[in-house]
């Protein structure tokens, strides 16, 4: 049996796609996933059980739970290994122990929190750690290291999110490194259990500035399909507006620290300067710069709706106007892209371990795209190939490629947008789980919510930032120290994300 | 926190007297730190120091190490992790100091009150020289609020006729 039939061979529960599997069945999955490419998303808890959620065609969810016993469930990390950063997250917020996991060091609970295990049924007590939190190695890095070891953050004074990187370094070459986390955990989790929905929706928005507007869209579809109510086309082009708006936006931003790492200031400067001229035309429309809290469950919320179009057009002359310049530029660059060329080099072997997608796999080969699945981008969406060696040079004009793309759909949303008003539908809150997904700026953001007495329950997140971490871990040995702010910026590596 | 409360008050100005002379000479050097928000309020600084707007004009710069910084500007949430990390940042900056809070969760802790893991904002927790709310608060809002320490306007359009900097977005 394959993996997808050991989930369908289990019992049916009350959501049509989720499975309730017992422990045999549960390990025999966990060794079917060793054979299978079945695309997993991740693994959470709610205290009682233990669900997995796959994504076997397209943007369909098929789901396993397993009962916990006696607090512990076999860990899907040996097939899986993004599913350890879940594993061990899990452990930290209820206790739930990740048998044969491939690694159990906490992730974000380093005993400084007023509660171990503070989703339990019973929390813990307080951690007794005073202090800063240390580096704790992993049992490879404690059996191999040679060399000097130093580390980087969690405050570099750079405007980046708190993470620390541990490094060995022989001569100015990077040996190995593993990363600290937790810095940036403000308890997502527990904040959505038993929240109003709209409060909900408003958190969701500040899992990660930069891709606010992908997780609102992915969180309110969740809602959405738990509801069993669909948005209308014109709402869901609103949303797309948004969507692709935020790709440009944060493209941006990422190839202006990318610049200014690799030493091109004018380059970087002129990034955010066309930064700077679309969020002039777009925040007075839509009403925000950073597009957190316009797409709300059951509709979109903007400031003047019926001038999105008129909005898109504005930004696809901007664009016509600016773009080609900038695309020369970069390419043109007297040592931009020799500063990048081979350096931290993400490979198709990388990107299947760490199951990472967004525009980091499509840099190194990698064929994702959840836009390609979803209606709302129905005869927008199209297949580009660029550059996929996987560098951050590759990465970079990956990133510029698809401003460019993102530039031309919101040019062709303009006049099919007209005089669209927007609005809201009410929805009433049956009890439910949904599943819900966009294409953020790196990659897929999927959320699953259980709505229970017109609340949210629970939430499950899924961000590329946890596969971003692994892949960031994995591509630093062999590169020049000098070289980690280009590569963590141009993975997307983001502490606010990852922390939850 | 007990302990930072007392750093924080032992080593703080009193009345609100000058930090140092300033002036073009004289830039306010900035230490920032995230400790733990969604990062939009670090976004909008990196806009801010990026080079659309005039920061280094109106008197200030960013520093990478708390050594060379006059002042210690927060953005986010104070998680339990951080806050050593922050005393530390501050131990090591040199007197006469201060401290900045940009955006809502550094000053209330915003959309990230207490609970297990954070502590909230720096509100009554620390003598705050300069608060900036908004979730995130535009980068011409940081910028005028940053003036506001020298008691000037920066230079040019003020957020009152920007549409995108009278925003906040919730
Ligand atoms: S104040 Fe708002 S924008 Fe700033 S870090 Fe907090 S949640 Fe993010």
């Amino acid at each position: 049996m394959d993996a997808e039939a050991h989930i369908r061979a289990g019992a049916e529960t009350e959501t049509p796609w989720r499975y309730r599997l017992d422990e045999l069945a549960w390990r025999d999955l966990v060794d079917g996933l060793k054979q299978s490419h079945l695309p997993f998303v991740g693994v959470w808890c709610d205290g009682v059980d233990v669900h997995a959620l796959f994504l076997p065609h397209g943007v369909q969810p098929l789901a396993a739970t397993l009962a916990l016993e006696d607090g512990r469930y076999p860990a899907l990390s040996p097939a899986r290994a993004v599913s350890s950063l879940y594993e061990r997250m899990i452990f930290d917020l209820y206790g739930a122990e990740a048998m044969w996991a491939t690694d159990v060091r906490p992730l974000v609970d380093h005993e400084v929190w007023s509660n171990t295990t503070p989703l339990a049924a019973s929390p813990g007590p307080a951690g007794g750690h005073k202090g800063m939190i240390a580096f704790q190695p992993s049992d490879a890095w404690a059996a191999e290291t040679v060399g000097v070891m130093t580390g980087i953050g969690p405050a570099t004074g750079a405007r980046e999110t708190p993470l620390h990187t541990a490094l060995v370094l022989d001569g100015e070459t990077i040996t190995r490194a593993e990363t600290l986390s937790g810095y940036a955990h403000r308890g997502l989790t527990q904040r959505w259990k038993n929240s109003r929905v709209d409060d909900a929706c408003r958190l969701s928005g500040r899992v990660v500035a930069g891709c606010s507007a992908a997780h609102q869209v992915a969180f309110c579809q969740a809602v959405e399909a738990a509801c069993g109510e669909t948005i209308g086309h014109e709402v869901a082009q609103l949303r797309v507006v948004l969507l692709e708006l935020e790709r440009c936006l944060q493209h941006l931003y990422t190839l202006g620290g990318l610049a200014r790492e690799a030493g091109a200031l004018l380059v970087s400067s002129r990034c955010m300067w066309f930064r700077e001229q679309i969020l002039t035309e777009t925040a007075p429309v839509i009403g925000s710069r950073l597009l957190m809290d316009h797409c709300v469950p059951g509709g979109v919320n903007l400031r003047a709706a019926t001038e999105i179009g008129t909005l898109c057009t504005r930004i696809a002359e901007l664009g016509e106007e600016i773009y080609p310049t900038l695309v020369e530029l970069w390419q043109g660059y007297a040592g931009l892209a020799g500063r990048m060329a081979g350096v931290g080099v993400v490979n198709s072997a990388v990107l299947e371990q760490v199951g990472l997608d967004g525009p980091v796999a499509r840099a190194g080969g990698g064929d994702c795209d959840c836009r390609r699945d979803l209606r709302m981008y129905d005869g927008l969406w199209r297949f580009t190939a660029g550059r996929h060696d996987g560098s951050v040079e590759d990465r970079a004009a990956v990133l510029l490629d698809e401003i460019g793309e993102s530039l031309r759909m919101l040019t062709e949303l303009g006049p099919r947008l007209g005089l669209t008003a927007g609005g809201r539908i009410d929805l009433t809150y049956p009890d439910g789980e949904g599943v819900g997904m966009a294409e953020g700026p790196w990659g897929t953001i999927l959320y699953w919510v259980r709505l229970q007495n017109g609340r949210v329950d629970q939430v499950f997140m899924r961000d590329p930032s946890a596969s971003a971490l692994l892949a960031y871990e994995a591509a630093l040995p062999g590169q020049a120290v000098a070289d980690i702010g280009l590569i963590r910026a141009s993975l997307g590596v983001n502490a606010a994300a990852l922390d939850g | 926190m007990g302990l930072i409360r007392a750093v924080f008050d032992a080593a703080f100005r009193q009345g609100g007297t000058r930090l140092k002379p300033v002036g073009p000479r004289w830039p306010l050097l900035l230490f920032h730190v995230d400790t733990g928000g969604c990062g939009g309020c670090g976004m909008e600084l990196e806009a801010l120091g990026a080079g659309a707007y005039d920061v280094q004009g109106a008197g200030f710069g960013f520093v990478q190490s708390p050594r060379a910084a006059d002042v210690l500007l927060i953005t986010g949430s104070l998680t339990r992790t951080m806050a050593p990390v922050l005393e530390a940042a501050w131990q090591a900056m040199p007197t006469p100091k201060g401290v900045i809070c940009v955006g809502n969760c550094a000053i209330d802790g915003g959309f990230f009150p207490e609970n297990y893991t954070t502590m909230g904002g720096l509100d009554r927790k620390v003598r705050i020289d300069l608060r900036i709310p908004g979730c995130p608060p535009t980068p011409l809002q940081v910028l005028e609020g940053l003036c506001s320490l020298f008691g000037k306007r920066p230079e040019g359009e003020t957020s009152a006729d920007h549409g995108a900097g009278s925003s906040t977005s919730s």
